[in-house]
């Protein structure tokens, strides 16, 4: 996170019983090797056969010949190294850890006649809450802590969750020297923009002859920056000519009248990957108002495989939009603009990281 | 009018036809037609020589011609037209056993390590090498910065004294096979020792690595070790920043393993022969790892998607399925390796990788626990798999069990650099002291026997 602000909540000068540190969990990735031939001198020494492979160069040590070498990736995984880059759509979760952190007591000596003792800490009921601060809202949303790691789970952000939060934070755990309270947050970011993570600690501190409640909080600032660009476009389709032709103009019963009716758009949208990782598409849907159905004319229908977009690279996919025929009314907006529904994108990147964007209501301006 | 049976027709998506190309072993020598590789990637135009400013060329697919046709249209163009079984004979030209390689043992060549970037406990220890340990026993024990050290002694005739002189002894310019043996040392060891920077800047003084210099006159072969000319050339794209490099010289590389393989055939050489198919397999497996280091993971999978499993041992199914994992493709991952065609642990191995990029960590850690367990029980090490079932307790928030399970692996012997990098992470999670868990950390480490796993480690390592 690009930065880091100690405001001072504490009126105690002394330095923190309880020390925060917080790793942003994008998904671990896969570690890379590059394989190295033994070199010749070691061939006539250790008896290697031609080709073999330094072992040093292996990304690990395996009897069980998982190492798929000398290919470049392997499936040992490494922890994220850094922040990274945080985009819309994407889940944003940090792990918050609240560790036991009294500094040991240096060895008595004569100047420091052995005061431990007597000022043995212990830390008792440590919390943890975590608040988002998103670019758009005044106000800050509150997390729900887990651990509850699968995707699945929703971040908090509604006031009913935010009580199960507090919930679930009530119970302050004890921590003995060295112990760690780990929490996980999960945040679906939907904005661009400065987002501020602010993280607030609390502890009973308690000596043998007294205690005192301390409190700090820490901020954590990070840009969240745009993934996909989507264009759309609408434009109508003929009626289904080969219907009309069919049907003799007099004998027009309620059921042909409708079929010859049926408008027909065809929505077309670009996808552009502004983002600096290569993403795959996963699934690109119309969710439509009801009185409209639509056929999907992209890679599935093809049987190709899901598009691959490299940073900057578009993607142009079609729809055919129908109105459904079983007579309830299509959603027509004052302007007797036709309202379609919003358009939904799924993608992964790195590691099967989801990300997933809805576009406003997407709709035709009224052709009759 | 838009009709949809238009638009599928325009959306009917680029074919890709099942292709040979070089890489393919049991490809007879095609002297009657042409090979075509398709290879259905991005701006992957291996035959297209980059300048030193890149030709970046767009087109879809690259029609690669086999070498071996006689008036290949690629010919003139070819980088492979100077390549060994091409080079004719000048006249007049230096018989091998006279040409002089002192050019390549210039001390202004090579790089000084220094030790700062090693921690104290690797440095103030009686495990350190004395100067006078031959270069095979520092190679054997996994002391690479000594070796890479004592290979530049030799090579530039340097040595600071006359018993280390007698150890490294001076190399000979006319004596090829010695320079270029030392010269492999020196740049592996840069790279094993994390230098890889340095042993890039290097491999530039190797040149033009198809030079009729390094070829025999009369058999065309070329006169580095084969594992030379394979780092050079990653090293050289790395050094000439040129990513294409690496992918057009391994091509050249294919052709010319076909003609050994044709020549060992012809000669009934099996050994030979078995050597030659094992590098054409490993040449094309390198030409996926190059496609992912310049980002084309289209591209990679498409051309690792050609590849064939001569061997059936469940390595190349589970290198495709990580690809598919690194793309984020999790179902295409499943799918390379279900029907056993992962082997027995590859498939377990991927599976739980896709639960957790997935997301499931509660599923991966199931998967991963009862891998350790089968794994153990038959007596066998494996270091991955208690490194990710540590990861993933650390994304279900059980950090302090991960962090046992590290420092377990540690207790083994194991010290690979994702263990150490990933438990270092968790020390700095830990506490605001990490600096002297990761100390400490690395005392324990300095403190396991050097084995040709390696030895010595850098301060980034250990986070430090």
């Amino acid at each position: 996170m690009s930065h880091e602000r100690y405001p001072s909540m504490d009126p105690v000068k002394e330095p923190h019983s309880v020390s925060l540190k917080v790793l942003r969990l994008s998904r671990p990735s896969l570690v890379a090797q590059h394989t190295l031939a033994a070199p010749s001198e070691l061939q006539s020494t250790t008896g290697a056969a031609p080709d073999d492979l330094v072992p040093a160069s292996l990304a690990y040590r395996s009897t069980a010949g998982t190492n798929p070498d000398p290919f470049l990736l392997t499936p040992i995984l490494n922890l994220p190294p850094s922040f990274g880059s945080a985009y819309v759509g994407e889940t944003f979760s940090c792990t918050l850890c609240a560790n036991q952190d009294i500094p040991p007591e240096p060895p008595a000596t004569a100047q420091t006649p052995a005061r431990g003792q007597s000022q043995k800490k212990s830390i008792r009921d440590v919390k943890i809450e975590a608040e988002m601060k998103t670019p758009g809202s005044a106000s800050v949303q509150k997390l729900l802590l887990g651990p509850h790691g699968d995707d699945g789970t929703p971040a908090a952000t509604t006031e009913a969750t935010g009580a199960a939060a507090d919930a679930a934070g009530a119970g302050g755990v004890d921590l003995e020297p060295g112990q760690t309270l780990q929490k996980i947050v999960n945040f679906d970011l939907k904005e661009e923009g400065n987002h501020v993570l602010a993280v607030t600690v609390s502890y009973y501190e308690a000596t043998e002859t007294s205690g005192r409640t301390r409190t700090f909080r820490k901020l954590y600032q990070f840009v969240c920056k745009g993934s996909l660009i989507v264009r759309t476009k609408v434009g109508p389709l003929p009626y289904n000519t080969a219907t009309t032709r069919k049907v003799p103009k007099l004998a027009e019963d309620d059921e042909n009248k409708q079929l010859r009716q049926k408008r027909r758009w065809i929505m077309e949208a670009q996808l552009e990957n502004c983002s600096e990782d290569a993403m795959q598409l996963e699934r690109v849907v119309l969710n439509l108002e009801t009185g409209l159905r639509y056929r999907d004319a992209n890679w599935i229908v093809s049987e190709s495989p899901r598009p691959v977009l490299h940073p900057g690279e578009v993607e142009q996919v079609c729809f055919v939009v129908e109105e459904d025929g079983k007579g309830s009314a299509v959603v027509e907006d004052s302007d007797g603009r036709v309202v379609f529904g919003v358009l939904g994108i799924g993608w992964r990147t790195e590691m099967g990281n989801r990300g997933f964007l809805s576009t406003g209501k997407l709709g035709a301006r009224n052709t009759r | 009018m838009v009709h949809i049976a238009d638009i599928f027709e325009w959306l009917a998506a680029r074919p890709r036809s099942s292709t040979k190309g070089p890489l393919d072993a049991d490809e007879p020598p095609p002297l009657k037609s042409p090979v075509i590789a398709q290879v259905a990637a991005r701006g992957l135009s291996p035959q297209v020589r980059p300048g030193p400013g890149g030709s970046r060329s767009n087109s879809p697919a690259f029609r690669s011609s086999s070498p071996f046709r006689a008036g290949s249209p690629f010919r003139s163009s070819s980088p492979f037209a100077r390549s060994p079984n091409r080079a004719s004979t000048p006249s007049g030209i230096v018989p091998v056993t006279e040409r002089d390689f002192s050019h390549l043992l210039r001390p202004e060549i090579f790089h000084q390590l220094s030790p700062l970037s090693i921690p104290p406990p690797f440095r103030n220890t009686t495990k350190q090498p004395t100067p006078e340990t031959p270069i095979a026993e520092l190679l054997a024990h996994g002391q690479f910065r000594a070796a890479a050290i004592a290979s530049v002694q030799a090579l530039t005739s340097s040595p600071v004294s006359a018993t280390i002189a007698a150890a490294h002894p001076p190399v000979d310019p006319s004596d090829y096979a010695r320079v270029f043996s030392l010269f492999y040392i020196r740049l592996a060891c840069l790279c094993l020792i994390d230098s890889m920077p340095l042993a890039a800047q290097e491999a530039k003084a190797l040149e033009d690595l198809n030079q009729a210099y390094y070829l025999d006159p009369i058999t065309g072969a070329h006169l580095m070790p084969w594992e030379l000319r394979l780092l050079a050339i990653r090293l050289q794209t790395i050094g000439f920043g040129d990513p294409r490099r690496a992918i057009m010289s391994y091509y050249d590389m294919a052709r010319e393993v076909h003609l050994q393989i044709g020549k060992a055939a012809k000669a009934h050489d099996n050994t030979e022969l078995e050597l030659w198919k094992r590098r054409l397999v490993e040449l094309g497996i390198k030409v996926g790892g190059a496609l992912i280091e310049m980002e084309d993971l289209a591209g990679a999978a498409a051309h690792m998607a050609t590849l064939r499993d001569t061997a059936q041992d469940g390595k190349l199914a589970t290198a495709k399925a990580l690809l598919w994992l690194h793309l984020g493709d999790v179902d295409a991952a499943s799918r390379c390796v279900r029907d056993g065609k992962g082997g027995p642990v590859g498939e377990k191995v991927v599976l739980a990788l896709v639960d957790m990029a997935n997301g499931h960590f509660e599923d991966g850690l199931k998967k991963w626990t009862e891998l350790k367990a089968e794994l153990e029980e038959n007596g066998i090490q494996d270091e991955m798999v208690g490194v990710n079932l540590a990861v993933c307790l650390l994304y279900l928030g059980r950090m302090q069990e991960g962090r046992q399970i590290l420092e377990g692996l540690i207790d083994d012997g194991q010290s690979s650099r994702t263990l150490l990098f990933n438990l270092s992470t968790m020390y700095e999670l830990c506490t605001d002291r990490a600096k002297a868990l990761k100390a400490r950390l690395a005392d324990r480490v300095s403190n396991l026997e050097p084995t040709s796993h390696g030895w010595e480690k850098t301060n980034a390592d250990f986070k430090l």
